[in-house]
């Protein structure tokens, strides 16, 4: 605090700078450290004997957060004293944190941001991050970057902080990683693209556009995503707008970066330097308790600024012993590099430690050999037991003699009796009479329970006399009945055990696969794929000749393009009805094109053909039903302009189309004349449209819709050469207007020229799926109110499908 | 005493030692200077009605802050200063020009700069004759409504030590470096900089900078002494003792100075320091007294050396290798005592085996250990 004089002027300063807000969504979701976290959050779980959320609140206060928001769902009473007794609630620490308990339905880290929007706690710019989160990046810097280019723009709703590392490095996740698409100018990301280890992915699909639209991008896979997201007061509103977003990653950012509809942006800050990374699964708490060890955190280290408040003391060979001498360790007992041992622990004769961290207050007895053992407080291990890469929690008693293989999971409070042998990732808890009957998801932990205590007879592990423990199965795969997310199935998650190198996987290594793959793809397929496609490749691929773009969007979309065609009858049909504006149910179509995504010509055909199945057929009148067509045309013709883009040849060509395929072909004449008429299409265009040879229907098979289509054609000659006749009538009619008239001729032919020059333009871009330009502020807006009306109306019509 | 009365500007210590812990304020001269700014805020509003109360205050501020960051060794020098000063013009104060005469001891400073007078002896102190009743029970805010004034002036003294000690050790410079000398130096550290500049005014010499991996501070040090017009060179530091035969005078700064006569100094200092005594080349030491620490570093403690992360010798994005190679990234090299010439202080120069005297001086016995 500065002195007294200048304290009111320091207020006035804080006022106007807004109080930073970090949210913690201190439930994982998921069960990977099971059974560690039974009878305890995830987030309580210690890492170099402080916990998770104590490393998480540091990472924050390092970075100057003022407000912090801890989202809690199991064991939130839990969580709540945590922080209530820990230092950080102390006034003199500068932070406030205030608990927020979500319903018991919350299941994902979408459910938990919908949560905080219907709080309403948020007002301004925000930190998301994960309860388990180690870093020592100034994320104030990032915050400042983000508020910065916010300024200018608008739609820069998020900045993510990604760590560059290797693709193999120890503390990436093998199993769910994800490929990042940079400009490198702006930081912006353009595309995300999420990656499980297995089934490994081999392919990146990236939309073609952002190669179009950017003359430099960078693929990036060895990005180590450290879910520290600054977030704009937005982003948990488009959460409340999408309810299927589910991971904020998979779901979210996936899902704004390949959305055109709602036009925002999300940037991506490559920290380079600092430390940053998620307990996200126990493979990460190894790596991580590593590189704690090794000073990669630095000055987040243990003899530091450890966040449990626990002083070490750093010896040769980045060994850590408790500072207040209370740590009782034999002469003979050996204690190897990368160690961290807490207070008042005993260590007896010939114990050897290695690369191992040992809780407050344990015993390791005589001639114990500990390996890469993440032991908690209170533990007990026996004489002569080994204990390898693996996990255990607190209050275990390991009798002597015992043996506990690589990525054993030890729950808290465990007995293992003498001798007892555990084979290669076993996960053992007490019996469930012995846990606390208090649980937080009865029914879903019932069901976990009795899995565990049908599997017993099929152990092969030796617990020991007198032992407590039940062992877990190995992986949930079996049950069928019960849908595994992609990412939380066994094989995936053994790529995130402790200890498992997963080597009888069959798992192309994700880092360079990148490489090859470009080879193997297939060109064809119409969303670019992730290769090395340079700038003029992409190019290239782009002005394929028309036929064969159409026939493979006809390949793809046909699944789509049937729901998309009812769509479109059904909204056109609504629209003629009621009597909608040619406005709103342009804005109508141009959202349901965004939202399943087609071609344009294939909404235009869409059109054409409601507005012809419009057309009341009037057999007996032929003046009546001139009428008729010039009445719809007139009302409804223009919205062939108005959806996106204007191509009157293709106008034509469908209005042929699909007129040869449809009842209403003898109108196509009065139809085409409706359209000449109201200015949709010109001379011009019918003319070109007419000199195509495919028009004529040669590229098809003979039948029906051949010879429809040479009858379109025949009609259309017929214009024509009734065009060719009037202007030579209108040229001879009169003498003296000649000269005029070839000026004016000039005059066309030259429109002419730059009408085919737009328009050969036009058929370029026409081609592309092309995300246009920005549209503007209010038309934006119209869209947006438009999407979430259809999104609604969807969501109305599904719930009403099942009855 | 301190527990039942809450430290007064407790959010300012907590906050100071909270951004030592994170290393939010690093360098020897920043630390201290924050230190004294907020060791000042807790005397001026501190309620006290003795000494003793006044000083256990500090000193428990002050252990907060030195346990904080161990390795800022001047946050705990500034306060054990702080404590002198306060107990000097506390004697002062109650004993009035009686005692005054007990300031004449021989001091080895004035001696080595014969007889010149120091900095805060010419203060104005003699005025200062106030009736001081400690314990009043009348009036109990009365002892430190009258203290306080000398007090501020106490800390106000540190404050200008620290603020002037720049330009008091380099006030010596051109007395040490001659003409087309080659001189040669480690790191950037702001003293030797200063010092360097100040002589190039008078001298026409040559600076050979060492690059100082891993953190390469070298580099500005380079920059900034040739921009200022200085011929510098800059080498890489496996190229020092190769170079070592033709340089004058190794100079360079220090972290911290210990009773014994050592430093902390910035990694490759020691590298260069033994160089120089291959080469019989004299090493000097820049640096202001408030680095004086007393701490002897007899057992070389191993993580007195303040070791960083190893991101700055291996990058993190070496994947592979984070696994299986392990980094020592030392921050601080300690130089024995042996290795060093003279120490040119703010306050004198003078030899590694007067420094126990100086620091002597400097702190009072007591709070050797906070």
């Amino acid at each position: 605090m500065p002195p007294k004089s200048s304290a009111g002027k320091e207020k006035d300063l804080a006022a106007e700078e807004e109080v930073l807000q970090a949210v913690i969504l201190a439930d994982s979701f998921n069960k990977r450290f099971r059974p560690l976290t039974v009878g305890k959050p995830r987030c309580l779980l210690p890492i170099c004997n402080a916990t998770l959320l104590d490393w998480t609140f540091e990472s924050l206060a390092l970075a100057g957060v003022q407000e912090i928001f801890v989202i809690c769902r199991s064991y939130a009473d839990l969580v709540k004293k945590a922080i209530r007794e820990s230092k950080w609630s102390r006034p003199s620490s500068g932070l406030k944190i205030v608990p927020i308990i979500t319903a018991k339905e919350t299941f994902s880290p979408g459910d938990a941001m919908r949560d905080i929007y219907t709080h309403g706690i948020i007002t301004s710019d925000f930190i998301l991050v994960t309860g388990d989160l180690v870093s020592n990046i100034r994320i104030d810097e990032v915050v400042r970057m983000h508020k910065e280019r916010r300024r200018t723009n608008k739609d820069a709703i998020m900045t993510m902080v990604v760590k560059e590392s290797g693709p193999q490095h120890r503390t990436r996740s093998r199993g769910e990683s994800g490929v990042f698409v940079l400009d490198p100018d702006t930081s912006e990301c353009l595309h995300y693209e999420p990656v499980i280890g297995y089934p490994p992915k081999t392919l990146a699909r990236i939309p073609r556009e952002i190669l179009a639209e950017h003359p430099e991008v960078e693929i990036r896979n060895d990005l180590i995503d450290c879910c520290i997201d600054v977030c704009s007061v937005e982003v948990p509103s488009l959460f409340q707008d999408n309810f299927d977003y589910a991971d904020i990653r998979r779901d979210f950012v996936y899902g704004v970066l390949t959305s055109d509809l709602l036009m925002k942006n999300i940037h991506c800050y490559i920290a380079k330097e600092g430390y940053a990374a998620r307990v996200a699964d126990t493979r990460s708490y190894d790596a991580i308790s590593k590189d704690i060890l090794s000073r990669w955190t630095f000055p987040l280290v243990p003899d530091d600024n450890h966040p449990g408040d626990h002083a070490y003391e750093h010896l040769r060979g980045n060994k850590y012993i408790a500072k207040d001498n209370t740590v009782i360790m034999s002469r003979t007992a050996k204690v190897g590099p990368n160690t961290l041992i807490g207070a008042h622990t005993s260590i007896a004769d010939g114990a050897s430690i290695s690369g191992s961290v040992i809780g407050q207050r344990c015993k390791i007895g005589p001639g114990a050999v500990l390996k890469g053992a993440y032991i908690f407080d209170d533990t007990e291990v026996g004489e002569g037991a080994l204990v390898e890469n693996s996990i255990v929690g607190s209050g275990v008693q390991i009798g002597s003699g015992s043996t506990v293989r690589t990525g054993c999971l030890i729950a808290d409070g465990v007995v293992l009796g003498k001798d007892a042998r555990l084979a290669r990732f076993d996960r053992v808890s007490p019996r469930r009479d012995l846990v606390d009957g208090e649980s937080t998801d009865g029914e879903e932990d019932e069901e976990e329970w009795e899995m565990v205590e049908a599997h017993q007879d099929s152990v092969t592990s030796v617990l020991g006399e007198g032992s407590n423990a039940v062992v877990w199965p190995q992986s949930h795969s079996e049950d069928e009945d019960e849908e595994v997310d992609e990412v939380e199935s066994y094989n995936n998650q053994r790529l995130m055990r402790i200890g498992d190198t997963a080597s009888d996987l069959d798992l192309s290594d994700a880092g360079s696969v990148t490489e090859d793959e470009s080879d193997s793809e297939d060109e064809d397929d119409a969303s670019s794929l992730m290769n090395g496609l340079s700038r003029t490749s992409s190019m290239t691929s782009v002005s394929l000749p028309d036929p064969s773009v159409s026939t493979i969007h006809n390949l793809q979309a046909s699944a789509a393009d049937l729901e998309f065609r009812s769509e479109v009858r059904q909204s056109l049909d609504r629209a003629f009805t009621e009597g909608h504006s040619v406005d709103n149910a342009s804005v109508e179509l141009k959202t349901l094109r965004m939202a399943s995504n087609v071609p344009l010509r294939r909404v235009r055909e869409a059109v054409v053909e409601a507005i012809v199945e419009r057309i009341p057929i009037v057999e007996s009148d032929p003046s009546k039903q001139r009428m008729e067509i010039a009445k719809v045309v007139t009302r409804w013709g223009p919205l062939i302009d108005r959806i996106g883009g204007v191509d009157p040849v293709e106008t034509v060509e469908v209005l042929a189309n699909h007129c040869s395929q449809s009842t209403r072909l003898p109108l196509f004449g009065q139809i085409l004349a409706a359209i000449y008429q109201a200015d949709i299409v010109d001379e011009d265009d019918i003319r070109t449209w007419h000199a195509r040879p495919s028009s004529k229907g040669e590229d098809h098979k003979p039948g029906p819709h051949k010879e429809g289509l040479e009858r379109c054609w025949a009609i259309g000659k017929m214009m024509i050469e009734q065009f060719d006749e009037q202007e030579s009538e209108e040229e001879s009619e009169e003498e003296d207007e000649k000269k005029r008239m070839k000026r004016m001729k000039r005059m066309k032919r030259k429109k002419r020229k730059c009408r085919n020059r737009r328009f050969l333009l036009r058929l370029r871009t026409s081609r592309r799926v092309v995300r246009k330009r920005p549209m503007k502020a209010a038309k934006r807006r119209r869209a947006k109110r438009a999407v979430k009306k259809a999104v609604k109306k969807r969501a109305r019509r599904a719930k009403k499908k099942p009855k | 005493m301190s527990s039942d009365h809450p430290v007064p500007a407790a959010r300012a210590v907590d906050n100071l030692a909270a951004r030592l812990r994170r290393r939010q304020v690093v360098g020897s001269r920043e630390a201290a200077l924050e230190t004294v700014l907020v060791l000042r805020q807790v005397v001026s509003k501190a309620r006290f009605s003795n000494i003793e109360q006044l000083v256990s205050l500090l000193r428990e501020v002050g252990k907060r802050l030195a346990e904080a960051q161990p390795k800022e060794h001047t946050v705990g020098n500034v306060v054990r200063k702080v404590l002198h000063n306060i107990r000097e013009e506390y004697n002062t104060a109650a004993k009035g020009a009686a005692v005054a005469p007990t300031r004449n001891v021989f001091s080895i400073s004035k001696f080595v700069l014969q007889g010149q007078p120091r900095k805060y002896n010419v203060a104005p102190k003699s005025e200062m004759t106030i009736s001081l009743k400690e314990d009043d029970p009348d009036d109990p805010d009365s002892f430190a409504k009258n203290l306080k004034p000398v007090l501020m002036e106490a800390i106000q003294d540190v404050l200008d030590e620290l603020e002037t000690v720049y330009d008091n050790v380099s006030k010596t410079a051109k007395d040490h470096i001659h003409s087309d000398e080659i001189i040669l130096t480690i790191g950037h550290s702001k003293t030797v900089e200063a010092f360097l500049k100040s002589a190039g005014h008078y001298r026409n010499y040559t600076v050979i900078v060492a690059e100082t991996g891993p953190s390469y501070s070298g580099h500005e040090m380079a920059t900034s002494l040739s921009n200022a017009g200085i011929s510098t060179f800059l080498v890489p530091d496996s190229s020092m003792y190769a170079l070592m035969s033709r340089v004058n005078k190794v100079i360079i700064g220090a972290h911290a100075i210990l009773a014994n006569g050592g430093m902390f100094a910035i990694t490759g200092s020691l590298l260069a320091a033994t160089a120089a005594r291959a080469h019989s080349t004299p090493v000097v030491v820049c640096t202001g007294q408030f680095k004086l620490t007393p701490a002897w570093n007899l057992y070389h403690e191993y993580g007195a050396l303040d070791f960083t992360d190893p991101s700055s010798v291996l990058g993190y994005e070496e994947g592979p290798l984070v696994d299986k190679v392990d980094v020592i990234n030392p921050y601080y090299d300690y130089v024995g005592p042996e290795l060093v010439d003279v120490f040119i202080t703010n306050d004198g120069d003078h030899p590694p085996s007067s420094i126990y005297r100086l620091v002597k001086e400097s702190y009072d016995d007591e709070d050797q250990h906070l």
